[in-house]
């Protein structure tokens, strides 16, 4: 007796990538944890950004601080000091928004890799016609899409509080192309920069704790520069917003690579552990 | 019969550490066969070779016709694996889990949904479709780890350890399953550690240890091994001369008598069975019960594999 066989032909990659989107999303939005560990950071800058933008409109600055800030920003020399704070609080909580996308994603893509590492479920995975690529790729947008929409949403929220409590000063600060820019190229870059960090990170510990403690290294960058931007070392122009996004693209294509030379079928189902 | 497994020269080799040294095997369509052998003998390698998971050191083997290391893909879409860890995605529900692998499989929309519900229903978890798989039992996640790998109707399945771990009721659907993916005439290749499990599902068997010992069916391994074995009951037990004369009657291998019982072994039961019968009536012995003892599949598990019978 033969046996009844269905004449199936392998889905498209699409199909393949929806379908293992979906499943990682449906299993985050089942992890509280997770939700709450990728909504905290940008719900707390958030409220911090909206809140400092606040203070500064109904409080004036004292003099002391009106020429510290004038020394560390000469770009609001001249300004009304209650606008000259209140543009610089805005700007350096824009630079607080670019943590949201190594911060947020890295936690989801270690969840994705680790979690199925420890519930043993990538065997069966790899047992499909799905190629390592392909699932590679589908974990990479499923930790990099929410991560991006998140950002995306607080940035709109905080500019629409920026307009409404904040000086002309402060909204220019959050409407300047080049922020805007930023937030539509920079924040992808840097997501999926962390993500595949953080992929990479997984294939060689199987602690969710430990992988966060080593991808938390990616934001010491970031911060560095806001720092240095406060601080006036380091002046964001439109020639420093493209320089930053063609070493992100240049990362992100080298931290992908390794991570796809990590991520092979042998490697999963025989040295992982 | 044709053959859908073969293997030829098959080895895996991790850095010094041979898990596969030259496998040959030929399993054929619609067959159970049973992979024996202890743990670490590199039975979850072979199975992932077989399944064109991963690269063998050298050898080469065919599933059905497409060849591992060329058609992997292929080989992948046409058979189905039970890993040794049921590997569910746990805040999903049954339903969602298996939708998932269907489609992964290539089942348009409402196949799918028409093989979910029929391996629910044929494994028993309809009613808890809905059902996150965390709140299920070991025995229910196997189940489920079984009905996604027969999903998409391989014509092979790979299965290894099935009812490990299971309560009785459950290893009995798991191997009520396996006789119906038989009866269907798909191939199953079943690894297990219980025996007598193989024995009762298997229709070959092979004792593996980094190369196949021997492939044979059950029942003619022990026969080879042990000859068969008629236990006869007697109401009072045999003297010396009686046992003596027994093992004059022709054909019969040996006599023991233990615990009241006397053990003949012989190679053709059906004819000196009757012989021994009459000549124990004919020297007064009064025999309660005559049956065949089957030998433990285990002790010829033990003799093959131990190295005892055939080093």
């Amino acid at each position: 007796m033969t046996a009844r066989s269905l004449q199936l032909s392998r889905p498209d990659r699409m199909t393949i990538m929806r379908t293992i989107c979906v499943r990682e999303w449906r299993e985050a939005l089942g992890n509280r944890l997770l939700v709450g560990m990728t909504l905290l950071p940008p719900v707390v800058i958030l409220f911090a950004g909206i809140g400092a933008v606040a203070t500064a409109a109904i409080y004036p600055p004292s003099e002391r601080d009106v020429q510290a800030i004038y020394a560390a920003a000469p770009a609001v020399v001249g300004l009304d000091p209650k606008e000259a704070v209140q543009g610089l609080i805005a700007t350096y909580f824009l630079i607080l928004f670019m943590l949201i996308p190594t911060v947020v994603p890295l936690t989801v893509a270690i969840y994705s890799v680790i979690g199925e590492k420890t519930a043993r479920t990538l065997e069966p995975l790899l047992a499909t016609p799905t190629r390592v690529g392909e699932l590679l790729l589908a974990k990479s947008v499923a930790s990099t899409v929410p991560a991006v929409i998140v950002t995306w949403l607080a940035y709109g929220i905080y500019l629409g509080a920026v307009a409404w409590l904040g000086s002309r000063a402060a909204v220019n600060a959050v409407t300047a192309p080049r922020w805007i820019l930023a937030i539509i190229i920079l924040v992808p870059l840097l997501t999926l920069l962390s993500v595949n960090l953080g992929i990479l990170i997984s294939t060689r510990v199987n602690d969710v704790r430990v992988a966060q403690q080593i991808g938390g290294l990616v934001v010491v960058p970031v911060v560095g520069l806001g720092i240095a931007q406060v601080s006036g070392r380091v002046v964001l122009n439109n020639e420093s917003f493209v320089q930053t996004a063609v070493i992100l693209i240049v990362l992100d294509a080298v931290v992908f690579l390794m991570a796809r030379i990590a991520f092979q079928r042998e490697n999963i189902l025989v040295r992982w552990r | 019969m044709a053959t859908v497994i073969t293997a030829e020269g098959l080895t895996k080799r991790f850095g010094s550490l041979v898990a596969v040294d030259g496998l040959d095997l030929e399993v054929h369509e619609g067959e159970v066969f049973g992979f024996l052998g202890p743990n670490g003998a590199g039975k979850t390698t072979t199975l992932r070779l077989l399944c064109a998971l991963i690269a063998p050191t050298s050898g080469t083997a065919e599933i059905a016709g497409y060849r591992v290391g060329r058609d992997d893909e292929r080989i992948r879409a046409m058979v189905g694996i039970l890993t040794e860890q049921p590997g569910l995605y746990e805040r999903l529900t049954a339903t969602e889990n298996l939708r998932f692998y269907a489609a992964l499989y290539g089942l348009p929309g409402t196949l799918a949904n028409e093989q979910v519900e029929r391996f629910l229903r044929m494994l028993g978890l309809w009613d808890r479709r809905d059902a996150a798989v965390a709140t299920f039992s070991r025995g229910m996640k196997q189940k489920m780890a079984i009905a996604r790998a027969a999903l998409h109707e391989p014509p092979v399945m790979f299965l290894d350890e099935p009812t490990t771990g299971l309560d009785p009721d459950a290893a009995k659907t798991v191997r009520a399953f396996i006789t119906a993916l038989r009866a269907e005439g798909r191939t199953v290749f079943l690894c297990t550690h219980n025996l007598d499990e193989a024995d009762r599902l298997c229709d070959r068997i092979a004792f593996f240890r980094r190369s196949v010992i021997r492939i044979d069916t059950p029942d003619h391994l022990r026969q080879e091994l042990y000859g068969r074995t008629t236990e006869l009951r007697l109401l009072a037990p045999a003297s010396a001369a009686e046992l003596e004369r027994l093992r004059t009657i022709e054909g019969v291998r040996a006599v023991e008598q233990r615990n009241g019982s006397l053990s003949v072994t012989s190679d053709d039961p059906a004819r000196t069975n009757a012989r021994v019968v009459r000549a124990l009536v004919e020297g007064g012995a009064d025999i309660a019960f005559v049956t065949e003892r089957k030998v433990p599949l285990e002790e010829v598990y033990l003799r093959i594999v131990e190295g005892t019978e055939l080093e």
